[in-house]
C-alpha cells in the first residue's frame, strides 16, 4: 500500500473513530458529575450556581454540573436531542406545563419508590398543589422546588409620587383598570391616555400596566369570573374562551391596550420588554410571577412590592411551579437522587428561598424566614403565600409547548392589533383542537 | 487523499440524511422507536397551514434574497475590481459581515432594528416629529409588522453576500483585457459592454452562484428568522421550512413530521437548481457559449 493512500486510510479511521467514540464514551462514564439541565436569566442561574456549591461544600466529594439552555425552548430541544443521542442530562428542571410531552413518552424517572425510602423528604412538607402537578399517571415524576403564582409587582415610589393609593388584597378588575389609568403619565407626570395615534404629542413615559398576551395570564381571570378555558380540566379537548364569561373576560383584557393604552404598545415592548421596562421605572405595575423577584432586586432607583391579582367574583390564581425530574436514561441515577433530596429538602430549599427565585414548595421554608425575612424586597412577600390555596393549574397535556405557541400568537394580535373578537374566539377554538386531540394526559 | 472527507461526508452527512429521509415516513418523537405511516405525514403537511405559510414565506425569501445578493455582489464586484485609492477597504467592508458569527450577527441586528431605540429608525427620523420621519410617515416596524420583518430578514441576508462577491470579483479580474480593449475601439458604451461582454463571461460564474443561494437561502433564513423575529410577527410572518422543521422536530417532538418537511424542502432545492439550471443552458445556447 502507498503511503500517501495509508496515511489517508488512517485519517478515515481515526475521523470514524473519534465521531463514533464521543458519545458512546461518555455514556459509559458512571463516575462523572451529575448533569442538571436548567435555564434562567443571568440571577435565575447565579442562584441555582448557589445551591449547587452548597451542595458540593456540604457533602465533599460530590460534584454537579449546570447544564444552562438560553431559554424554555432551547431546554426542550437540549433535552429532546439528548434523550435521543443517549445520552441525558441526569437531571432537569421544568415548568408542569412543559413536562407532560417528556412524561408521556416515558423519559421520566417516577420517584415514589425512593421518596417512599427518603429520610429527608416527607411529601406531607410540600404544597399538595404543587406536588400534584408533577403526578403522571398516578407517579410522581418530579419534584416541586417552588409554588409561585402570578403577582402584581408596583413600583411604590411611583405610586407615591403621582398620589395613587397602592394596590391591596381584594381589590377588583376595574380597581386594576383604574389605577393603571391614573398611573399612564406622560415625561411631565401628566395623566395620558395611551391610546393616542402615532405620532402623537403626548405619548406616555410611564405605561400603568404591563401584561403578557397569553393563555396563562388570561387563565387566572376567566376562573375568577367563574368560568373555564378549557371543557374538561383531566382531559381537555377544547379551549372554552367562548362561553359569555370567558369572553368578557378576555374583552377586557384586550380593552387594556384598545381601549384605555395602559399597556404599552407591541413596538415598545420589542423596544424594551416589560421586566426591563419595571426595571427602569417605566412601568408602574406589572404582572409575574415569583421569577422577577432575583431581576427586581437589583433595582436600587425606587422601592416596589407586591400585590395580589385582582379579582372578579373570587381570587384565583393560576400555579407557577418548577420541579426537578430525573431522566430514565441517566447514567448517575444514585447521585442524582442525593442532590435532588438536597436541592428539595429543607436545607436546599432555605439556601434557593434565599436567593429570592422561589417561593419555596416545602411548607415550612415558605412560611420561615428565609422566605418571609423582611431584609430584602418585596415587603409584602406573603402575598405569594397567601395566594397558594386559590391557585389552580393549567392542564399538563402533552401538547400544552404547541398550544401556548399558538394561542400566544392570536392572543398577541387581539392585544396589540385589536382583532376582532369572535376571529380571535374562533382562531383560538380551531388551531387547538387538533393540538388537544394529538395530546395525551397523565 | 479524498477518503477521509469523503468518510467524514458520508459518515456525517449523507448517511443522516438517507436516515432523515426515511424517517419522514414514520412517526417518530426522537424518543421511542419510529412506526411506518407510509405517506400519513407527508398527506399532514398539506393540510398544515403553518407548513403552507412557512413554505410560501421561504419560496418569497428565495425569490427575492437570491436575486437582491447577487445583484449587490455583482455591482460591488464591478466597481471595486480596479485599482484605486480605498478599495481595499471597501472590499474589505463587503466582505466583513460574511465572517461575523450568525448569532452575533442576529443580535446585533436586533439591536439594529430596535422601533425605539435602534439606529435605523433613529436616523429615520430625523427631522420629523414625535416619533415620525421627515416625512410624516410612521418609520418601518421590522419587529412587529409582517411586511417589514420580512423585508428585516431580506435585508439582513443581503449584507452577507461576501462569498459572493469574492467569487465575483476574482472572476471579473479574471476577464481577459484584450476583449474590453477591442470593445474601445469599437466605440462600445459602458452598457454595451456590461451586456454583451461581461455579463455573457460572467455568466457561468453567476449561474453557480445562484444555484448556490438558491440552495443555501432555504438555510441561512433560519437563525435571523430564530433570533431577530422568533418567526414573527404573530401568526407565523417570518416562519420559513428551517424554523418550522426545527420546532416540529426539536421543540414538539415531532421528528418524523419534521423529517417529512425537510423531504419537502429538499424537493424544492433540486427543483429550483433544476430550473435554473435549464435557464442557464438556454442563456448559452443563445450566445453560442
Amino acid at each position: 500500500m502507498r503511503p500517501k493512500t495509508l496515511l489517508a486510510l488512517l485519517l478515515s479511521v481515526t475521523l470514524l473513530a473519534t465521531a463514533c467514540g464521543t458519545g458512546s464514551g461518555s455514556s459509559k462514564d458512571e463516575s462523572g458529575p451529575v448533569q442538571l439541565l436548567v435555564f434562567g436569566a443571568p440571577e435565575e442561574l447565579a442562584a441555582y450556581r448557589t445551591l449547587t456549591e452548597a451542595y458540593e461544600k456540604a457533602r465533599p466529594g460530590t460534584d454537579v454540573q449546570l447544564v444552562e439552555a438560553s431559554d424554555r425552548k432551547d431546554l426542550l430541544a437540549r433535552l429532546a436531542t439528548s434523550v435521543a443521542g443517549g445520552a441525558p442530562p441526569d437531571l432537569f428542571l421544568m415548568n408542569y406545563r412543559f413536562y407532560g410531552q417528556f412524561a408521556a413518552k416515558n423519559v421520566v424517572e417516577p420517584l415514589d419508590e425512593r421518596i417512599a425510602g427518603s429520610d429527608a423528604i416527607d411529601p406531607a412538607d410540600y404544597y399538595p398543589v404543587a406536588m400534584d402537578a408533577f403526578t403522571w399517571g398516578g407517579k410522581q415524576l418530579c419534584l416541586p422546588q417552588n409554588v409561585s403564582s402570578l403577582a402584581v409587582y408596583y413600583n411604590r415610589t411611583l405610586f407615591t409620587k403621582y398620589g395613587v393609593p397602592e394596590p391591596k388584597a381584594g381589590w377588583t378588575w376595574n380597581d386594576m383598570v383604574g389605577t393603571a389609568i391614573a398611573m399612564t403619565r406622560d415625561s411631565r407626570g401628566v395623566v395620558v391616555k395611551g391610546t393616542e395615534s402615532e405620532g402623537a404629542a403626548a405619548r406616555p413615559a410611564v405605561h400603568g400596566l404591563g401584561i403578557e398576551p397569553s393563555i396563562i395570564r388570561v387563565a387566572p381571570f376567566v376562573w375568577s369570573a367563574g368560568g373555564e378555558i378549557v371543557d374538561n380540566p383531566d382531559k381537555p379537548t377544547r379551549l372554552t374562551l367562548d362561553t359569555p364569561v370567558a369572553r368578557e373576560a378576555l374583552k377586557n383584557l384586550v380593552d387594556l391596550r384598545q381601549a384605555y393604552g395602559v399597556v404599552p404598545t407591541d413596538e415598545e415592548v420589542e423596544a424594551e420588554d416589560d421586566e426591563s421596562r419595571f426595571a427602569n421605572g417605566r412601568l408602574a405595575m406589572l404582572m409575574s410571577s415569583r421569577r422577577s423577584t432575583t431581576t427586581f432586586r437589583s433595582i436600587t432607583d425606587f422601592e416596589w412590592d407586591v400585590a395580589p391579582l385582582p379579582v372578579y367574583q373570587k381570587q384565583v390564581g393560576v400555579l407557577h411551579s418548577d420541579a426537578y425530574c430525573m431522566t430514565r436514561g441517566g447514567k448517575r441515577k444514585d447521585a442524582a437522587w442525593r442532590f435532588l433530596e438536597f436541592a428539595i429538602s429543607e436545607e436546599g430549599q432555605r439556601i434557593i428561598a434565599a436567593t429570592g427565585r422561589t417561593v419555596p414548595s416545602h411548607i415550612g421554608v415558605s412560611q420561615s424566614p428565609a422566605f418571609l425575612g423582611p431584609s430584602q424586597p418585596p415587603r409584602s412577600a406573603k402575598v405569594f403565600l397567601d395566594t397558594i390555596p386559590t391557585v389552580r393549574a393549567l392542564p399538563t397535556v402533552s401538547t400544552w409547548p404547541e398550544i401556548e405557541d399558538v394561542t400566544a400568537g392570536i392572543l398577541e394580535n387581539a392585544l396589540y392589533r385589536g382583532d376582532k373578537l369572535d376571529d380571535v374566539i374562533r382562531d383560538l377554538d380551531q388551531q387547538t383542537r387538533p393540538l388537544f386531540a394529538r395530546g395525551e394526559h397523565g | 487523499m479524498l477518503a477521509p472527507y469523503l468518510v467524514g461526508l458520508v459518515g456525517l452527512v449523507l448517511l443522516p440524511a438517507a436516515v432523515t429521509l426515511a424517517l419522514a415516513f414514520t412517526e417518530y418523537d426522537l424518543v421511542n422507536a419510529p412506526s411506518w405511516v407510509g405517506l400519513d405525514n407527508l398527506v399532514a403537511l398539506v393540510d398544515d397551514p403553518v407548513f403552507r405559510v412557512s413554505l410560501t414565506n421561504s419560496l418569497v425569501f428565495a425569490l427575492v434574497a437570491v436575486p437582491l445578493r447577487l445583484l449587490l455582489a455583482l455591482g460591488l464586484a464591478l466597481l471595486l475590481h480596479r485599482r484605486a485609492f480605498g478599495v481595499g477597504t471597501a472590499r474589505a467592508a463587503a466582505v466583513l459581515p460574511t465572517a461575523v458569527p450568525e448569532i452575533a450577527y442576529g443580535l446585533l441586528w436586533l439591536w439594529l432594528f430596535n422601533p425605539l431605540y435602534g439606529p435605523i429608525n433613529q436616523l429615520l427620523r430625523v427631522g420629523g416629529e414625535n416619533g415620525l420621519t421627515a416625512l410624516g410617515r410612521t418609520p418601518p416596524q421590522w419587529l412587529t409588522d409582517p411586511t417589514d420583518a420580512r423585508a428585516a430578514i431580506i435585508l439582513m441576508s443581503v449584507f452577507t453576500m461576501g462569498e459572493t462577491f469574492v467569487v465575483l470579483l476574482a472572476a471579473r479580474r479574471a476577464l481577459p483585457r484584450d476583449v474590453y480593449e477591442m470593445a474601445a475601439l469599437e466605440d462600445a458604451t459602458g452598457w454595451d459592454v456590461f451586456r454583451r461582454v461581461t455579463l455573457p463571461l460572467m455568466a457561468p460564474v453567476l449561474a453557480l452562484l445562484a444555484v448556490r443561494d438558491a440552495i443555501a437561502s432555504l438555510h441561512f433564513s433560519f437563525v435571523p428568522a430564530y433570533v431577530v423575529t422568533d418567526g414573527g410577527p404573530p401568526p407565523y410572518a417570518t416562519t420559513y421550512l428551517s424554523l418550522f422543521i426545527y420546532r416540529t422536530g426539536f421543540e414538539y417532538l415531532r421528528y418524523g413530521y419534521a423529517a417529512a418537511a425537510t423531504l419537502v424542502m429538499i424537493l424544492l432545492t433540486v427543483a429550483a437548481v433544476v430550473v435554473q439550471w435549464r435557464l442557464v443552458r438556454r442563456y448559452r445556447g443563445f450566445y453560442g457559449l
